[in-house]
């Protein structure tokens, strides 16, 4: 019995000894790993997830798991189930943050379908007063901004996320600067699609910043390439032309295309 | 055993008979036949992908069968390799010959992880073809998407498999450790699974032991959480792209951590062994 005792603490002391040997061979990659995996942190959404992350982290099918979550999310969707919905969304964008998809459709659920449950449940749009039915936009479009945030920790050169962002300033925030500043940051990444640029300027002009919109579009026009249509170069300065109109700038300082 | 200094030579003749032992199991066979079913069918599982990207999707879908079945071979191929040899009492007879108890144990130990390099190895090559296939077919579509050339580096996925290997050699390590002093084979393969689960989990009861504030609490789950390896190290291959392949000496850190892991676990079952009555 002695002896079975003596063995057993032998055996933990020399597991406990390996540890403290081998841990510090891998504390750089596993620090990394845990930044970039909400997984791999006692998060409330890990914590709430039970099954699915246990299921994700032991057997490696992240991408079934949070697909399989993302279907019972829509199920909660369909019965307009808040809380449900929304923890769905979150274990899933947990369990497997890579796609930019789940991070984008559960921010466009907070911000635009959520408000309207809300307002529903609570007497529908003619019954619920317009500062509540504010309030109840401002802080979904909060809780789908904060989402979007957290998503470019993990995707920080996505484009459709500041897009997204955007949009939610606009359409549910009614706040065209901050869309513009999101419009932004949108053309600043890779890959950035024309139309982005063009929106900035959109909704600048519709704020009342004609000035800003003009000294924009003057800026990007030089880099629009004429050979591509998407990039709408001459209807750039088709817009160009007629803000200067607009805000009688003297001819002498009218813009002039280099090419 | 006196005498006849260690031999890696008996040693590997106890590993290539393990393996042959192995290789005769319908455990195997029905393990490796699952697994190989779902990496194949994981592109009619694409309708069920909403997310990832498809190859992406895929090459979890394997990663995930090699994890999940591969475990369960492991663990169960390790406990019933050893016993096997106690009850039919081919150990007694092979340990009353000149062979040292490191060489069996260390032999049946070397003779699992071969068994494993050879599911890692077919799985890791049949998910590399699926993707390859696959890709060229999308690349057939669209063109466009691919003007880069392949998107999938194929480096990565064999990085992949290795790491899935160095997870089952440690894992196959430690159940041979409590097959060590264990009576029987289904507390062996009980203790096996809890170990991988401990392994994959660990990090997260350490957390939360932290957060709670409690001083035992973290005393005690840094004490456990030292005494056995962080398998989420070992699953460093989450994407498929070439630029996201670990530096060398990152690489050599990682086989290192699970080799090491292996190699004291190792060790610790051969101590426990030769205290072992047979």
């Amino acid at each position: 019995m002695k002896s079975r005792l003596g063995l057993a603490l032998l055996v933990c002391a020399g597991l406990a000894l390996a540890g403290q040997v081998l841990a510090p061979l891998v504390a750089e990659p596993w620090r990394q790993r845990r930044e970039r995996e909400p997984a791999l942190r006692l998060e409330p959404g890990v914590a709430a997830a039970g099954q699915g992350v246990t299921l994700a982290l032991l057997g490696g099918f992240r991408a079934l798991v949070a697909d399989a979550a993302w279907i019972q999310m829509y199920a909660r969707w369909e019965r307009r189930d808040l809380a449900g919905t929304e923890a769905f969304a979150r274990l899933v964008t947990t369990v497997d943050p890579r796609p930019v998809y789940f991070w984008l459709n559960a921010a466009r659920i907070l911000a635009y379908d959520f408000p309207a449950w809300r307002i529903e449940a609570a007497g529908g749009y003619d019954a619920v007063p317009a500062a509540v039915q504010r309030a109840v936009n401002e802080a979904q479009a909060a809780a789908a901004l904060e989402l979007l945030g957290a998503a470019r920790q993990r995707h920080p050169d996505s484009v459709d996320l500041w897009v997204e962002e955007a949009n939610i300033h606009l359409n549910r925030r009614g706040d065209p600067l901050a869309a513009a500043a999101a419009y932004r940051e949108a053309w600043a990444r890779p890959r950035a699609p024309f139309y982005v640029a063009r929106l900035r300027a959109e909704v600048l002009r519709r704020a009342g910043k004609r000035a800003e919109a003009l000294a924009w579009l003057r800026e990007i026009h030089p880099a629009l390439p004429e050979a591509d249509l998407g990039a709408g170069a001459e209807l750039v300065l088709q817009r160009i032309r007629e803000l200067e109109a607009e805000l009688g700038v003297p001819a002498g300082d009218v813009y002039r295309p280099d090419r | 055993m006196k005498g006849a200094p260690f031999s890696f030579l008996r040693l590997g003749l106890v590993a290539q008979n393990t393996l042959r032992e192995a290789v005769r199991q319908r455990l195997l066979h029905l393990f490796l036949g699952l697994a190989l079913a779902l990496v194949l069918g994981a592109r009619s599982l694409r309708d069920f992908n909403f997310g990832a990207p498809e190859l992406k999707f895929i090459a979890d879908c394997g990663f995930g069968a090699m994890t999940l079945f591969g475990s369960a071979l492991t663990i169960a191929a390790t406990a019933q390799l050893f016993f096997s040899e106690i009850e039919n009492r081919t150990a007694l007879t092979l340990l009353a010959k000149p062979v040292w108890r490191a060489e069996f144990l260390l032999g049946k130990l070397v003779g699992v992880a071969l068994l494993t390099a050879l599911f890692c190895a077919l799985l890791t090559g049949l998910l590399a073809a699926v993707l390859w296939v696959r890709e060229g077919e999308l690349m057939a579509l669209d063109p466009e998407g691919f003007r880069g050339g392949r998107a999938v580096s194929y480096a990565m996925v064999a990085l992949g498999g290795w790491l899935q290997w160095l997870r089952l050699v440690v894992l196959a390590a430690f159940t041979l450790l409590v097959a060590s002093f264990a009576r029987t084979q289904v507390f062996a393969v009980v203790c096996g699974f809890g170990v991988l689960v401990i392994c994959h989990l660990q990090h997260l009861a350490q957390e939360a032991y932290t957060r709670a504030g409690s001083a035992v609490g973290v005393a005690l789950g840094g004490l456990f959480g030292g005494m056995f390896p962080n398998f989420q190290v070992l699953s460093l291959a989450d994407s498929l792209a070439a630029a996201d392949l670990p530096a060398p000496g990152t690489m050599v850190r990682l086989t290192a951590y699970g080799l090491g892991w292996a190699l004291a676990a190792g060790l610790l079952a051969v101590l426990s062994f030769r205290r072992r009555e047979i």
